[in-house]
């Protein structure tokens, strides 16, 4: 969100450093771990044990950590990771956070396909069978849920919509919601902004605002180009009575403060900021890419640095 | 194994005479990790020897018992849940055990995705779900919109696919909105077991089945009339049997006027005996609800514009504007965009 520049070089280079040596290779392809907890022989970048896996959610936090930390990413195993994200896909078109697992959903999935998106190779994974997987998790209220079935919920409905939106433009043409749909989703995410709650998010029908939800459906209704429903004063008003005395801020008026929670709440601001705050200078945060919930520049620096030469 | 083998006074595994043989292994955190972790004494020790059992590739009991602890501090780690269930099935556990252990993990983890995928894994193992949907029935009352809890109970139903379990589910859910008719989990079970979990003994009249699902999502709107769980479930009903939403005009319309305005309103000095007409398809709100309701008014234009032609156009333009001006002013941009589709119906372009 820009807070990068207030660091220095050095620390910016330990901490590229520490993330490349998460990047582990293995019969299964190349991806990055969490970190080194069962890193059985030490820093080196082999994985030694079955246990020892990369991971695609962190996968895709570690790419767009380093293209924050503006990294070159000449490291980037790009094969062995197009063979990763092909070892974690399942029949059912559905990806699993670890190759192997049957812990399989729909956030993996949306991982999957922001790797392929800045990797512009999507030769890895059965597009189309992960595209039938996501309209499989639409629900009869609009929004979209986990996995098949269940309720539809705000992070998921993220999930879906912004992974269609990564897809390459031939494909997504085929892919667009019908008008019907288009129609039902818009109703449910413009719902989702509560009056009863000061104006913030809640992220399933009935519950209570959360200002993570401020953006998984903030950035969800501008992926679907419909930003302008949204009440940007409304959501600057609940996420600023989240706010925590000591700084942060939390999901709720009167929780502790989190970084997940404070990160999401500046991402919703950055879509949307307040109308006529006096000092405009306090809100100018960078533009955001809503689909790879990254700021526009370090979305372009990761599509130009991670993408598959040739 | 059914009850915890965690030792009451905890003794550091380095001091421990019985894991003398294993090499613990800490962790290579080099020269400058991201984010440091500080780990606790007791979490240190303990994955310092589970990073030397996994390196050895032990199976044993003793690895049941530390990866248990390291689960009881961490119930996240799913490295070490991974470890515990491939132990498990190397040694040819007596799994309904570990499956009664899970109870109480279950019980203080609701929110843990690990502890549901490794019930998911024994209970394939087991092929039987005996008790499995009263335990989930349990869980649901502390946590009754967890949402990892309703997947594992639609795993449950789906996998073993028993007419006696899925007999029950209607049962449960009326239990669960009786309690609270705002929870949505519940609504969104219910949908899944009526419409998309296949015709089960019983239902396949589906008209019959129709009429019932409507006639009770009805009656659960007259008595909380603002609760957008029974409006979605109402028109996705609508929407599944491809009924217009016109059909329930009679219906939503008392709904949709302040108090005053509703026609035959029951008060304890009217009743049928004094020419009230009591139309029991259609309850009416009662006395104490908020009205008007957005969620109808939102509905009658849906009506108005579903019917379209000139004035369709109109009355849906008039009743968006009225959310917009009046009764649900913070959706304003929403709802002026209602209006201006009603008007000048176009599909809308989407990059998704």
């Amino acid at each position: 969100m820009g807070a990068i520049d207030k660091t220095n070089t050095t620390d910016r280079e330990t901490w590229r450093s520490w993330i490349w040596r998460q990047q582990i290779s293995g019969e299964f392809g190349t991806g990055f771990r969490g970190g080194p907890s069962l890193s059985i022989m030490g820093d080196t970048s082999q994985s030694l044990s079955d246990y020892d896996l990369p991971h695609l959610i962190m996968t895709y936090t570690a790419l767009l950590s380093l293209a924050i930390l503006r990294d070159g990413f000449s490291q980037l195993d790009r094969s062995g990771l197009i063979k990763f994200l092909h070892a974690s896909q399942l029949p059912d078109g559905s990806f699993s956070p670890v190759p192997g697992s049957t812990e399989a959903d729909i956030r993996p999935l949306y991982c999957a396909f922001s790797i392929c998106h800045m990797l512009n190779d999507w030769s890895g994974i059965d597009v189309r069978a992960a595209i039938s997987y996501i309209q499989r998790c639409r629900t009869y209220e609009g929004g979209y849920s986990q996995s098949p079935d269940q309720e539809a919920s705000g992070g998921t409905t993220y999930c879906a919509i912004a992974a269609l939106a990564l897809l390459p433009l031939a494909i997504r043409s085929t892919t667009a919601l019908t008008p019907f749909e288009l129609k039902q989703t818009l109703r449910w995410l413009a719902l989702m902004q509560e009056p009863t709650d000061a104006g913030g998010f809640k992220g399933r029908t009935e519950k209570t605002a959360d200002a993570c939800y401020s953006f998984w459906c903030g950035a969800t209704l501008e992926n679907l180009n419909a930003g302008h429903l949204v009440d940007p004063d409304a959501n600057a008003r609940f996420i600023s009575s989240c706010q925590f005395k000591y700084g942060g801020i939390a999901k709720a008026p009167n929780h502790p403060p989190d970084p997940l929670h404070t990160y999401m709440s500046l991402a919703s601001l950055a879509i949307y900021p307040p109308t006529g705050v006096a000092e405009p200078d306090a809100w100018v945060l960078q533009k955001m890419d809503p689909a790879l919930n990254a700021s526009r520049d370090t979305a372009e620096w990761a599509r130009e640095k991670i993408r598959a030469t040739e | 194994m059914s009850t915890s083998r965690i030792p009451e006074t905890y003794i550091p595994y380095a001091e421990r005479p019985d894991w003398a043989d294993v090499t613990p292994i800490p962790q290579h955190d080099s020269l400058d990790p991201l984010v440091p972790i500080h780990y606790t004494p007791e979490y240190k020790d303990a994955t310092d020897y589970f990073r030397g059992v996994v390196q050895a590739g032990e199976r044993s009991e003793r690895v049941l018992d530390l990866t248990e602890y390291i689960i009881s501090l961490n119930p996240s780690h799913y490295s070490v849940w991974q470890y515990r269930y491939s132990t498990l099935i190397a040694l040819k556990s007596d799994l309904a055990a570990e499956l009664k252990l899970m109870n109480t993990i279950a019980a203080e983890n609701l929110k843990s995705y690990q502890v549901w995928h490794h019930r998911r894994l024994l209970l394939t193992q087991l092929r039987s779900a005996e008790g499995e949907l009263d335990f989930i029935a349990a869980a649901l009352e502390e946590d009754k919109k967890n949402y990892h809890t309703w997947a594992y109970r639609q795993w449950v139903l789906a996998e073993f696919n028993d007419d006696e379990m899925w007999a029950g589910e209607l049962g449960l859910i009326e239990k669960l909105l009786d309690k609270d008719v705002r929870n949505n989990s519940a609504w969104s079970h219910r949908f899944f077991i009526v419409w998309d979990s296949g015709i089960r003994k019983g239902e396949e009249d589906r008209e019959t089945v129709t009429r019932r699902e409507l006639a009770y999502t009805k009656e659960m709107i007259s008595l909380a009339p603002n609760n957008a769980s029974a409006w979605n479930y109402l028109r996705g009903v609508l929407e599944r049997t491809a009924t217009p939403l016109s059909s329930l005009e009679a219906f939503v319309a008392p709904y949709a006027r302040a108090h005053s305005h509703i026609s035959g309103f029951i008060t304890p000095a009217s009743n049928e005996t004094e020419g009230v007409f009591i139309d029991l398809e259609n309850p009416l709100p009662s006395e104490s609800a908020s009205l008007p309701c957005p969620l109808a008014i939102e509905f009658l234009a849906d009506i108005w514009e579903e019917k379209g032609g000139e004035e369709g156009a109109k009355k849906a333009s008039e009743y968006f504007a009225s959310l917009a001006e009046k009764y649900d002013p913070m959706r304003k941009r929403y709802w002026e965009f209602r209006q201006k589709e009603a008007q000048a119906p176009h599909p809308v372009t989407v990059s998704a």
